[in-house]
């Protein structure tokens, strides 16, 4: 069901399940569903997990991109981010400055991003193929300059697209929750669960999970591995890109936030075992669940710790992520 | 291995660095360092710095400069980083050789500036940063023509809770130095005030604050005092709005200003701003001297708008003073403008600067300019604090 200010979601009125309109504080009727009066602690939970999951998501699609570069071409991709914010900033373009309607300039900012992830491949990524050390320098000055471009074009003020859905829906009659979060949950996991066919039941993904467990055996079964490896890095950057256009209109974009992005991503990585996407979809629900119940029960002053906390935990006993290596 | 790229990308980096820092400075000028945030969370403010600056040397310099020289400033980007700052200031004072140095908005970045400034006898006249350490420690090299956390708490933010008769108030503060400083500020004056009041922190770089808030919601205030800045501001009160809590359950009085008049508030926070609350140092229509009314008139001339983020203000402000006490001082040795910086009596946008000179206080080497409490009312700016400047009242759902 769509999710608009004018008609949210039904499921009940606070006596078992019977369904019925109430009024929703954007202005428009929502409805929810309230199983019996649950203990306030409980409905406190319940939120910090709902958000959690939010996060998690949405943490979970920015790492794809870093975990399938990785997967594959073994390359840190220290400017993920900024193609993260690359995206976001040419929604709110598209759509505020040329007038697109949100979906086409996403899709318009997504496909550029994908170019531009192929240019950067070839000209910056390919000449240092074997030479991890200078991948991680280039990924890391093209970050920086990036950065600075933004900063010189798009100016330092916070920028957002269009909101897809404005208002809250009244979640199980408990908490507000934005209907923007609730469409970008629902976008975010759509492109996941896209993404996890496209790799194990297509085609296409069986050929890049080859390149990934054995480059030299998928070479000689005439694999062309650097072309692989081309598409690996446009796609990686355009989960990012997914990632920028879909979370852009419930975090604005600016200059430097490139910076947070690549960095969780980095944790849910490793959290999730290199190279691993289930593992990814796991690590970044977990650290965005985490984060939620360390904020509300220990400390909100030091929320990021977490993150951190349970990686070093994880790592303590599993030293290769939760999931390993190389499941892809 | 294809080195050259590798060369290629470090000197097109080194030029986009080179690119950022300011030209060189011929030898017939007088030299005045600014420290600020270019880049980085708060890069606007440097937006502002650097309008404030321009408006500033065409005055000065249109006035024949300074000691018969022309007024150039050496603008050295510190990014929020206390790291970054001390080496900044440190590269104005030892590299640039300007006479003084000016600005600043981060309150951890000045203080790890006014240590330099103070160990290299150089005066440093801070415009944007309020922790009350930056003063309190008494350095006599170090003044503050701006803010500071107790002036803007005490003599305007529980003057507007007691005027207006709030009940419960929650303080949203970011885990920085100005954000635990005025927290801690606030708290006080609240518990001497009999308000009850609650607490919760939040990480600057946080954007998701619904767990935070949720702890809010829970306290019932009927408002909210939010120490963040930056885009901070606007995730804050888009989210609070989401949840129910602003404006309807209670008002949210945002604690540093600039971000809810940043040309993108509106796009950002949606419905949700109207009827937010923001300190600020500047008003559309008030005009506290007529400085104010000419720098207005200048900024709409140079820059085709508006002038919307107070801080550009600022920087003009602090110019001015640092001009006109190397006039009295009639040179440029650090220990006369001392001197002179203490003498001064200068009326600016703001007010008319005249420095406190009692050592043992954060009051030392202050100067607290006259801060307002604007209310958005139909995207309109109304002042609702102090009442002797009241452009309309206070309005709640």
């Amino acid at each position: 069901m769509p999710l608009t200010s004018e008609s949210v979601i039904s499921f009940g009125n606070g006596n078992g399940f019977q369904a019925g309109p109430t009024a929703c504080q954007s202005g428009g009727r929502a409805y929810y569903l309230r199983l019996e009066r649950m203990p306030r602690a409980m409905e406190d939970l319940l939120l910090y997990v709902t958000n959690g999951v939010f996060m998690g998501t949405s943490y979970a699609l920015v790492a794809l991109g870093v975990t399938l570069i990785v997967g594959i071409m073994g390359i840190i991709n220290f400017a993920h981010g900024e193609f993260y914010v690359l995206a976001g900033y040419f929604s709110a373009l598209f759509a505020r400055g040329v007038g697109l309607d949100p979906v086409s300039s996403m899709l318009v900012a997504v496909v550029l991003v994908f170019l531009v992830g192929l240019v950067v491949e070839r000209i910056l990524i390919r000449p240092t193929y074997g030479e991890e050390m200078y991948s991680l320098i280039i990924t890391f000055i093209l970050y920086i300059i990036l950065q600075n471009a933004y900063l010189v074009i798009f100016g330092p003020f916070p920028s957002k697209p269009p909101s897809w859905v404005s208002g809250a829906t009244n979640l199980f009659g408990m908490f507000y929750y934005g209907n923007q979060r609730l469409a970008s949950f629902a976008a975010a996991a759509l492109v996941i669960a896209v993404f996890m066919i496209v790799m194990h039941k297509t085609w296409l993904g069986r050929v890049i999970r080859s390149v990934a467990m054995d480059r030299e055996m998928a070479a000689m079964l005439g694999v062309n591995t650097a072309r692989v490896n081309m598409l690996s890095f446009g796609l990686g950057c355009v989960l990012a890109a997914c990632a920028g256009v879909i979370l852009a209109p419930v975090f604005p974009i600016t200059p430097t936030v490139g910076v947070g992005i690549s960095l969780t991503a980095f944790v849910v990585m490793i959290l999730g075992g290199l190279g691993s996407l289930t593992g990814c979809i796991v690590g970044g629900l977990l650290l965005g669940i985490v984060e939620n119940l360390g904020v509300a029960y220990l400390s909100s002053g030091y929320k990021h710790l977490f993150g951190f906390v349970i990686l070093i935990l994880v790592l303590f006993f599993r030293p290769t992520g939760l999931f390993g290596q190389k499941q892809l | 291995m294809k080195l050259w790229r590798v060369c290629a990308l470090l000197v097109a980096f080194a030029m986009v660095c080179l690119g950022m820092s300011s030209p060189g400075i011929a030898e017939d000028t007088i030299k005045i360092g600014v420290v600020g945030p270019r880049t980085g969370g708060a890069a606007a403010t440097g937006t502002a710095f650097e309008e404030g600056i321009a408006l500033a040397l065409d005055k000065i310099n249109a006035d024949k400069g300074l000691l018969g020289k022309k007024v150039e400033v050496v603008f050295e980007d510190t990014a929020g980083d206390p790291a970054k700052a001390a080496s900044g200031i440190e590269k104005l004072i030892t590299k640039d050789k300007v006479v003084m140095v000016l600005g600043e908005s981060h309150s951890s970045a000045a203080l790890a500036e006014i240590d330099v400034a103070n160990r290299q006898k150089v005066p440093f006249i801070i415009a944007e940063a309020w922790h009350d350490d930056i003063t309190k420690k008494n350095y006599p090299y170090v003044f503050r023509a701006g803010p500071c956390n107790s002036g803007v708490v005490n003599d305007s933010i529980i003057g507007f809770v007691k005027e207006y008769g709030f009940k419960k108030v929650a303080i949203f503060a970011e885990n920085t130095d100005w954000g635990l400083g005025i927290k801690d500020l606030a708290e006080k004056a609240l518990k001497d005030a009999g308000i009850p009041f609650e607490t919760v922190l939040t990480e600057r770089k946080g954007q998701d604050h619904y767990a935070e808030l949720n702890k809010v919601k829970k306290f019932k205030p009927d408002l909210i005092l939010a120490f963040v800045y930056g885009v901070g501001v606007h995730y804050l009160l888009a989210q609070a709005g989401e949840m129910g809590i602003v404006p309807t359950e209670a008002l949210l009085l945002e604690g540093a200003g600039p971000p809810s008049l940043w040309d993108t508030f509106w796009q950002n926070v949606g419905e949700y701003g109207n009827l937010e609350l923001f300190v600020s140092r500047m008003h559309e229509k008030v005009m506290l001297t007529p400085v104010a009314k000419e720098f207005d008139a200048a900024y709409r001339k140079k820059f085709n708008k508006a002038p919307s983020d107070y801080k550009s203000r600022s920087i003009y402000d602090v110019l001015l003073v640092a001009a006109d006490a190397v006039k009295r001082a009639g040179s440029t040795d650090s220990d006369k403008l001392v001197k002179a910086l203490q003498g001064t009596k200068l009326v600016v946008c703001s007010g008319t600067v005249e420095f406190g000179t009692k050592k043992g206080s954060y009051a030392y080497h202050q100067w607290q300019p006259p801060m307002l409490i604007v209310q958005w009312q139909d995207k309109k700016q109304v002042v609702v604090y102090p009442v002797s400047g009241k452009t309309g009242d206070l309005k709640r759902k």
